[in-house]
C-alpha cells in the first residue's frame, strides 16, 4: 500500500434495492472505524461496526455542530445532511428545547389516538390503488403513486397541519433540497422551502389549531430565541423527514415481502400476529442512505483504538450497523423471528429519530391491510429492474410496480 | 422483575410505550416516561426485556429474575 492511495468514497454500489454495497462489510472486517471519502470529496470517519455505532450515536462528544464550521468537511451538494448545522455553542440546549417541544406531539399515547384515522387513511389508499388497477386491468399499478407516497404524506399533513393540497410543491421540494449533487439548486429548493413554512407559520399565528406548526408558533411567542428562520428550518425538516422516510420503508417492505412468495403466503395468512416482528425486520434490512448520519466531533475521542481529532466528520451507517454478524445472525436474511431485534434504523442516543413511533404505527397498519386486501400481491417485474435512488439523501426507489 | 426508569435520562423517545402500554406511560406534557407498576403488566414481561435493550438513553433497567 503506498501513502497515496486514496480511501474509498461514498456512496458505494449496491446490486439492487434489497441488499447494502458489500464494501461495508470489507471495511467492517479491517477495522470498526474507517478513513472514507464523502460524496463531496473531504475525509470522514465511516463506522461500520453495530457496537461502536451505538457508541457514537450516545456519546454526547459528538453533535451536529461544528466547532468551525468554515472548516468543517462537506458531506455532499444537497442541502440537507451535507455539511455542519446549529451553532456550535448552544447545540445541546437547542436541540433539547426541540425535543421537549415535539415530544408530547410524538407520543406513544398520542399515535395510539392517531391508529383510527391511519387506518382510515390507509383503506382510502387501498382503494384508490384497486381503481387504478380496475382502470387497466392489464397494465401493473405503482404502489409508490397510490401508497408509499400519499399515506405518509396525509398522516404528517395532519399532524403538522400542512395543507394535503400543498403536496406536489412539498413532493418537489424535498426531491430537491435531498438531491446529493443538487448544489446551487438544492438551496434554492431549500429557501424555497422554507419561506413555505415561514407563510405557514404565519397563517396558524393568526388562526392556531391543534397540529404541531400551531405549537411551535406558540412556543416561538414565549422564547425570542427561537427565531423564524429556527421555526421555518425545523417544519420543513419536520415534512420533509416524515414523509420520505416511512415512503421508503413502504416500499422496500413490500419489496421484502414480494420478492419470496413462501414469505408473503406467511405474512398474508396471520398478518396481525406477525406484523410487529415483520416491521422491525424491514426497519433493520431497508438500506435508505448512501452516507449514514452525520456527526462532528466536539472534542478528540478515541472510539475503538481510533483517534478522531475535533472537529472530525464521522458518518454513521446504520445500513451497515445493522448487518452486522457480530449482533445479527445470518445478517442479510429477512428472518421476522429475530428476538431481539435491537436494530439501529432509528438511530439512538439523545438523537434517536422522534418520528419513530409514528413510522412503526403507520407500518404496523399498512401492512396487515394491504396483505389482508391483496394476497396475492406480485412484483411486476424483477427486483434488478427496479433502479436504486443512490443520489438521493434518504435513498429509496423510485417505483414499486405491482399486479394481483 | 423488578423495574426502574431513569426519568432523568428519559430522551422520551416513547419506544417503551409503544412495547408495553400497561407498564410504561409518558407525561403528557414533556413525554419523559412514567413507570405505571414495578413490575411487568400481565403478559408484558417479554416486552418490558425488549425495552430495556431498545430504549435509546438506556434508562430502564431490570432486577431480579
Ligand atoms: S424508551 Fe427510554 S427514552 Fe424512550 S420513553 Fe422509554 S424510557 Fe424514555
Amino acid at each position: 500500500m503506498t501513502t497515496t492511495e486514496q480511501p474509498p468514497r461514498l456512496p458505494f454500489t449496491r446490486g439492487n434495492a434489497l441488499e447494502i454495497a458489500p464494501d461495508y462489510e470489507a471495511l467492517r472486517r479491517q477495522a470498526p472505524v474507517s478513513r472514507v471519502l464523502t460524496p463531496a470529496g473531504d475525509p470522514a470517519w465511516l463506522i461500520t461496526s453495530y457496537e461502536e455505532a451505538k457508541e457514537v450515536f450516545r456519546d454526547r462528544r459528538f453533535g451536529r455542530s461544528h466547532p468551525a464550521p468554515e472548516q468543517a468537511s462537506r458531506i455532499s451538494y444537497a442541502a440537507v445532511q451535507d455539511g455542519p448545522s446549529g451553532d456550535f455553542e448552544s447545540e445541546e440546549r437547542e436541540h433539547k428545547r426541540m425535543r421537549r417541544m415535539l415530544a408530547p406531539a410524538f407520543s406513544a399515547p398520542r399515535m395510539r389516538a392517531l391508529g383510527d384515522r391511519i387506518a382510515e387513511l390507509t383503506d382510502r389508499c387501498l382503494d384508490d390503488l384497486q381503481a387504478a388497477r380496475d382502470a387497466d386491468p392489464g397494465a401493473p399499478v405503482d404502489l409508490t403513486d397510490f401508497l408509499a407516497f400519499p399515506l405518509p404524506v396525509l398522516v404528517i399533513c395532519e399532524l403538522l397541519g400542512v395543507p394535503y393540497e400543498d403536496r406536489e410543491k412539498f413532493r418537489g421540494l424535498s426531491e430537491r433540497i435531498a438531491r446529493m449533487d443538487g448544489g446551487e439548486d438544492a438551496q434554492a429548493a431549500m429557501t424555497e422551502f422554507k419561506a413555505y413554512m415561514t407563510e405557514l407559520a404565519e397563517a396558524k399565528r393568526a388562526d392556531p389549531r391543534p397540529d404541531v406548526i400551531s405549537d411551535m408558533v406558540a412556543v416561538q411567542a414565549d422564547d425570542p430565541t427561537f427565531t423564524d428562520d429556527d421555526l421555518a428550518r425545523m417544519g420543513a425538516g419536520l415534512l420533509f423527514a416524515g414523509h420520505e422516510t416511512t415512503s421508503t420503508r413502504i416500499a422496500m417492505g413490500t419489496l421484502f415481502l414480494l420478492t419470496d412468495t413462501a414469505r408473503r403466503d406467511r405474512f398474508a395468512a396471520d398478518p396481525e400476529g406477525q406484523v410487529a416482528q415483520t416491521v422491525e425486520e424491514i426497519l433493520r434490512l431497508t438500506a435508505t442512505s448512501g452516507t449514514g448520519l452525520l456527526r462532528y466531533a466536539h472534542e478528540d475521542v478515541e472510539i475503538a483504538g481510533t483517534r478522531i481529532a475535533r472537529g472530525d466528520a464521522v458518518l454513521i451507517s446504520s445500513d451497515a450497523a445493522n448487518r452486522d454478524a457480530a449482533v445479527f445472525a445470518d445478517p442479510d436474511e429477512f428472518d421476522p423471528d429475530r428476538t431481539p431485534n435491537v436494530h439501529l434504523a432509528f438511530g439512538t442516543g439523545a438523537h434517536v429519530c422522534i418520528g419513530a413511533n409514528l413510522a412503526r404505527t403507520e407500518l404496523r397498519t399498512v401492512f396487515p391491510k394491504l396483505f389482508r386486501r391483496f394476497p396475492g400481491l406480485r412484483l411486476a417485474v424483477g427486483i434488478d429492474d427496479i433502479p436504486v435512488r443512490t443520489n438521493r439523501v434518504a435513498g429509496g426507489v423510485d417505483r414499486v410496480p405491482v399486479e394481483w | 422483575m423488578k423495574i426502574t426508569a431513569d426519568t432523568g435520562s428519559c430522551v422520551a423517545s416513547g419506544q417503551c410505550v409503544l412495547l408495553a402500554p400497561g407498564t410504561f406511560d409518558q407525561d403528557e406534557e414533556t413525554g419523559t416516561v412514567v413507570l405505571l407498576a414495578e413490575e411487568p403488566a400481565p403478559g408484558e414481561e417479554d416486552a418490558v426485556r425488549q425495552a430495556e435493550l431498545t430504549c435509546p438513553a438506556a434508562a430502564i433497567r431490570l432486577t431480579g429474575a
